[in-house]
């Protein structure tokens, strides 16, 4: 993206690369550069979660990616819209701060600063030591959520932007 | 009912995790216990044979709400040991950033962790269905602390700019002009929250504090000046440990800081106003006043306006450096190493924030020591607990535990960056 024109769509990888399976979102957006139209822009966000409210002003359509606590089996994509729906338990993200994903998604939607469409893809994580690389699982997963979101941005930019499907 | 148990298991609404514990006995609170349960950090012993010039990467990461105050305090004592003296225009910098810091985390802490407590609210989200306009502009308000931090410290998380004897890279004026503009509406932003938070019911409640904080001859402290205290202490940084001490507890992974002579003491927003309100600009006193704020104010549910009176103060001293700002003729002066000791203490969001580094001829750390804010202030909020459960026994279970909440949170505790030690215990048979 580049010039000061709105973009149509945001997806921003939320994590800290230097925290093991915590950086799968940033290493899908340094993935996703060059690969979406230039309507997309691309964030990294390293962890204070309440800046992307401000992020997602004016935007129609964000995608979130970060990751959470194993539930079932680390590498495993959860897709979620939560334009109507909130984080599930079990889902939040893990965060170190009082801040977390699912706390900054409730609170813009009490101040009604909520995209048109909101949909995060969460990637169950292994390992969120300090100066640990992504587990293998997780990192296997970075294509796979690429790959999804490179065509549902597709989909939605051909929708005029606002679309939003469960 | 004469004997009570209250637990908090998860302290909300603070960095790091935490939890309380108050034994009632006999119609008295008989034990207060503060246990941070954070994992130890070991930062101390982690920077042990690294080189000086590692030393602002790695404690950034000790806290990610006050990265800045590791990293002044760090630079700082690095820069005492090796004897650099750096320009004026690169301590406007270090000033300016600090700024940023004290916006973004003042602003978090006032609206979406504190606030809640006064108007009722379990949390900021709920609180943002009735007090929408507020929360938007604490929004607003750390965004622009967050702007400062990422223009001069390259990223606002874990900054990566500062380095010993200046700057990687210094910014033109051209760069810092925007930030001008977000700076004169996070002021409006800032004025307007402290009166909102001047309205606020506010539990009558006095503590004799011995406040402690730094004092410089000229400015509102930051990144220079003496210890001083409200019971007469005025000492150089670098005797900071002849009067100082940290003692192990044994329900906590934070040490806790105490006066050798006297005991638990204050550091914060609280100690700084009090002992540096005469340092601040006519306009910011006045504003203090107007929303009724002491000069030398004792309740500690009052904390809060002092951070508000401290967020407007940053943002007028951010466009004063701003508008003086005259790029450094090169971005540092090359350290070069020596054997020495060198220390630092400057003025965290949350007070006073102590460094000590020993380092070899080749610049090689043999020793560090490192004394958050929150580790300081662990004897002032045990002991303001149990003088909020003494008059407060009377309120059922979940109000009292509401209260000793809210009296922890008046002091912005970050329990992350004091857990740092673990005493550990191996039995072999």
């Amino acid at each position: 993206m580049t010039g000061s024109k709105q973009p149509l769509a945001l997806v921003t990888g939320v994590g800290n690369p230097d925290r093991g399976d915590d950086g799968f979102g940033p290493a899908v957006a340094r993935r996703l550069r060059g690969r979406v139209p230039s309507t997309v822009r691309v964030l990294a966000r390293n962890g204070d979660a309440l800046a992307l409210i401000e992020d997602w002003n004016g935007i129609p359509s964000v995608i979130v990616v970060d990751a959470m606590a194993a539930i079932t089996n680390p590498g495993r994509v959860h897709r979620i819209n939560l334009t109507d729906n909130r984080l599930p338990i079990g889902f939040a993200p893990r965060s170190s701060h009082a801040f977390g994903l699912a706390e900054t998604i409730e609170l813009a939607r009490s101040l009604g600063r909520l995209p048109q469409c909101l949909i995060a893809y969460l990637v169950e994580g292994e390992q969120f030591e300090t100066g640990t690389p992504l587990s293998p699982a997780v990192a296997d997963a970075i294509e796979t959520v690429v790959e999804r979101i490179v065509t549902e941005v597709s989909a939605r930019l051909g929708a005029k932007g606002s679309a939003c499907h469960a | 009912m004469a004997n009570r148990t209250v637990r908090v298991d998860y302290i909300a609404r603070v960095e790091g995790e935490s939890s309380l514990e108050l034994h009632v006995r006999d119609g008295a609170v008989d034990t207060v216990r503060l246990s941070i349960f954070e994992p130890p950090r070991f930062f101390e012993a982690l920077l042990r044979g690294r080189g000086f010039d590692e030393v602002l990467d790695i404690v950034a990461r000790i806290c990610g709400i006050c990265p800045i105050a590791y990293q002044m305090s760090g630079v700082h004592a690095i820069e005492n040991a090796l004897g650099i003296e750096v320009d004026a225009s690169i301590r406007a910098l270090r000033r300016l950033l600090y700024c940023g810091e004290w916006i973004q985390s003042h602003a978090l802490h006032i609206v979406m962790l504190h606030a809640p407590d006064f108007l009722g609210y379990p949390d900021a989200i709920a609180m943002a269905r009735d007090h929408g306009d507020a929360v938007q502009r604490a929004l607003a308000l750390k965004k622009t602390g967050n702007e400062l931090l990422r223009l001069l410290g390259g990223r606002e998380i874990h900054p990566i700019n500062a380095r010993i004897g200046g700057f990687y890279r210094a910014p033109s004026r051209a760069e810092l002009a925007p930030l001008a503009e977000d700076l004169k509406r996070a002021r409006d932003q800032a004025i307007a929250t402290l009166r909102w938070t001047a309205g606020f019911p506010f539990p009558e409640f006095i503590r004799d504090y011995e406040f402690v904080a730094l004092r410089h001859p000229d400015e509102y402290p930051m990144n220079a000046g003496r210890i001083v205290s409200s019971a007469g202490l005025d000492i150089a940084v670098a005797d900071y440990e002849t009067k100082f001490i940290e003692r192990q507890v044994p329900y906590s992974t934070a040490l806790h800081s105490v006066l050798k002579d006297r005991g638990a003491y204050l550091v914060g927003p609280m100690a700084r106003y009090a002992l540096n309100r005469d340092r601040l600009p006519a306009n910011i006193r006045a504003l203090a006043d107007e929303v009724g704020l002491e000069p030398m104010c004792r309740n500690p549910f009052r904390s809060i306006l002092v951070r508000g009176v401290e967020v407007v103060y940053a943002c007028d001293e951010a466009l004063r450096l701003i508008a003086g700002y005259e790029p450094p003729p090169r971005s540092f002066n090359p350290p070069e190493p020596r054997a020495a000791t060198g220390y630092a203490c400057t003025e965290a969001p949350r007070g006073i924030l102590y460094h000590r580094y020993r380092l070899d001829g080749e610049g090689t750390i043999l020793e560090a020591s490192l004394v958050p804010p929150t580790a300081q202030n662990q004897g002032v909020i045990e002991d303001d607990l149990r003088e909020v459960a003494t008059v407060a026994l009377d309120l059922d279970d979940d109000a009292l535990k509401a209260r000793c909440e809210q009296s922890i949170r008046n002091h912005d505790p970050c329990i992350s960056c004091a857990a740092h030690f673990l005493k550990l215990h191996v039995h072999r048979t």
